[in-house]
């Protein structure tokens, strides 16, 4: 049992490093995609070379970003079949699907035209070039899409049953696992969150030659464009955070109270733990720091509601393992007896808790013999590491309305044209290029470890999902992914400061096809 | 100190723009919202960033 640990935790632990690494790109994808396709848009409609430089010069840094998202994203699809066989296998037919269309559909299409986009000027009219560089803003956000519904199936599974005779979740609704709450209010929440990215991303490119009065007429229109672009995103992200925290509070209680540091129920109206330690063992916090009367509405969008705390999820959690182990001991009947009908009415009764009885039997190979202090152990293995999950999240928010004040203010000196003289702000821009970065991973965190200690909530426990690799071969590839992802790092950042440095080229012989051009040409061809 | 009120005024403007889409939309349909609202924040980043031109063409200074 204790090398199944091992190997589990090992299996988590890279999982976790790629995703993380592979994370670094995505939202930069993402949102300079949008903001690409938003710079070209007003080249085409005022014609102005400038636009086409700075569309140019921007989209050899999406490229450089692009083409590293996808060699860290492409090991994490295999890593499921490698590392999480148990996993794929159970939820295989669902998690499948959307993965699928994904790469056939969306992955598809952004590669097809980041090509065009990349190589296609001079080749292609203005129209036809921004409607290739639209398909590339509408593609990465598709991939992202197929992704996070795959995810919001993993946060809270709609639209599936569990069949007993396959012992895999099979697809009930295909609408229901894509117009999910949680898939919905999460695919926002990231796209736009990588929209910030991308804004602060391009502000503070430009502050830096601004302060150095270099490429000074492209890097105030980049600037503008993407301080306007930034302020609203940030509005929409902060918004979805609250859609995605409430959609959690019903979904996934004991997330939401990890997030919040709550031991005991909270009867409304209760305070917002604004700064706590967490300590898991004597399940209190050693010190809290309260808003009082702002976590009821917060978090319930009412001002009577009282919200679950870490004890009561315990004493839930202890009830749904109890009725589910029930199902448990019908399902093991059931492979050795498909046609025992009387287990087959035990199985339907208490399935939905079977998952609850899963968490169990890591303790105890027999769940019908389980012990009170097995079961007690069990239950408390439902709520997730709180001091992590209480920290990303407070990182998180904090790095967003850090990120907004500072998009106000970068909107504000850029409209009145008095950028010049905030000579500290431009200094400051540059510095906030890692914030969007550190909110995304802590994003990461808060929704993946928050799930723990399931794959798919409620249904498969962390513990029963991974495949039964040795402990040196977990080693060896953890060590290999941590070198070669970081390598990958280092050549994206030296690449991006390299191109950064060069600035962009002012040259034209590579203007999009005007539609004269084309006549003259095809007079001469003829 | 005249910067500093506007800051705030629009920081305010923006809390309040949060709190609003916090009360009307809790299980909105956010996919139909991300359409309309990346349509929109192209739209206006675009015309909010045209505008320089009008500007500098009126002007022709260098400043930013």
């Amino acid at each position: 049992m204790q090398e199944l640990d091992t190997v589990i935790e090992l299996s988590r632990t890279q999982f976790a490093a790629t995703a993380l690494y592979h994370y670094l790109f995505v939202p930069l994808t993402l949102g300079l995609s949008v903001l690409l396709a938003t710079m070209e848009t007003i080249y085409v409609i005022t014609g102005r070379d400038i636009y086409r430089q700075m569309t140019h010069f921007w989209s050899k840094l999406f490229a450089i970003n692009f083409a590293l998202g996808v060699a860290t994203g492409l090991t994490m699809e295999f890593e499921f079949g490698t590392n999480w066989s148990t996993y794929s296998h159970f939820v295989g037919d669902i998690f499948g699907a959307p993965l699928a269309i994904e790469g056939l559909m969306a992955f598809f299409l952004e590669s097809t035209f980041v090509g065009l986009m990349l190589f296609g000027w001079g080749k292609l009219s203005r129209g036809k070039h921004l409607l290739v560089t639209y398909m590339v803003a509408l593609g990465s956000n598709l991939s992202a899409l197929w992704i996070l519904v795959a995810n919001g199936y993993m946060q809270n599974p709609v639209g599936s049953v569990f069949n007993p005779d396959t012992m895999r979740m099979e697809l009930t609704s295909l609408p229901d696992l894509i117009f999910s709450p949680e898939a919905q209010a999460k695919f926002v929440h990231t796209s736009i969150a990588g929209y910030v990215t991308a804004a602060i991303f391009v502000v503070g490119i430009s502050a830096f030659y601004l302060l150095r009065r270099r490429h000074i007429e492209l890097a105030k229109r980049s600037f503008r464009v993407a301080a306007l672009f930034g302020v609203f995103a940030t509005v929409g992200v902060i918004s979805l955070g609250d859609a995605l925290g409430f959609i959690n509070g019903s979904a996934q209680p004991t997330k939401l109270a990890a997030m919040e540091g709550l031991w005991e129920t909270a009867e409304a109206p209760a305070g917002f733990n604004l700064i706590a330690w967490p300590n898991q063992e004597e399940k209190r916090n050693d010190f809290e720091l309260q808003v009082p009367y702002l976590l009821t509405p917060l978090v319930t969008h009412t001002f009577d509601e009282s919200i679950p705390g870490v004890s009561d999820l315990e004493v839930d959690a202890e009830a749904k393992i109890r009725d589910g182990i029930p199902a448990l001991t019908a399902l093991k009947a059931l492979r050795e007896n498909p046609d025992d009908a009387e287990a087959r009415a035990t199985f339907d009764a208490h399935q939905d808790n079977l998952g609850y009885a899963l968490l169990v039997q890591r303790y105890v190979e027999d769940v019908s013999q389980a012990t009170d202090a097995q079961i007690a152990k069990a239950a408390a293995d439902t709520i997730p590491p709180v001091a992590p999950v209480f920290w990303s999240f407070r990182v998180m928010v904090v790095a967003a309305f850090l990120m907004m004040a500072f998009l106000i203010l970068a909107v504000i000196y850029s409209l009145r044209g008095t950028l010049h003289r905030h000579n500290g702000f431009l200094r400051l821009a540059p510095w906030m290029i890692p914030v969007p970065f550190i909110a995304n991973e802590a994003g990461w965190i808060v929704a993946e470890l928050g799930r723990q200690p399931w794959t798919v909530y409620g249904q498969l426990p962390t513990w029963l999902s991974a495949s039964t690799h040795s402990v040196g071969y977990m080693i060896f590839s953890l060590v290999g992914f941590v070198l070669l992802y970081t390598l990958f790092i280092v050549i994206e950042m030296f690449l991006m400061v390299k191109f950064i440095r060069l600035g962009p080229s002012e040259d034209r012989r590579e203007s999009p096809v005007e539609p004269t051009q084309r006549h003259s040409s095809q007079w001469s061809e003829a | 100190m005249k910067h500093v009120l506007i800051f705030l005024f629009w920081l305010l403007v923006a809390v309040v723009a949060i709190a609003l889409t916090i009360v009307l939309g809790e299980r909105g349909a956010w996919y139909f919202a991300w359409v309309l609202g990346t349509v929109m924040i192209v739209l206006i980043a675009a015309a909010g960033t045209a505008i320089i031109d009008a500007r500098y063409d009126e002007h022709q200074d260098d400043q930013y």
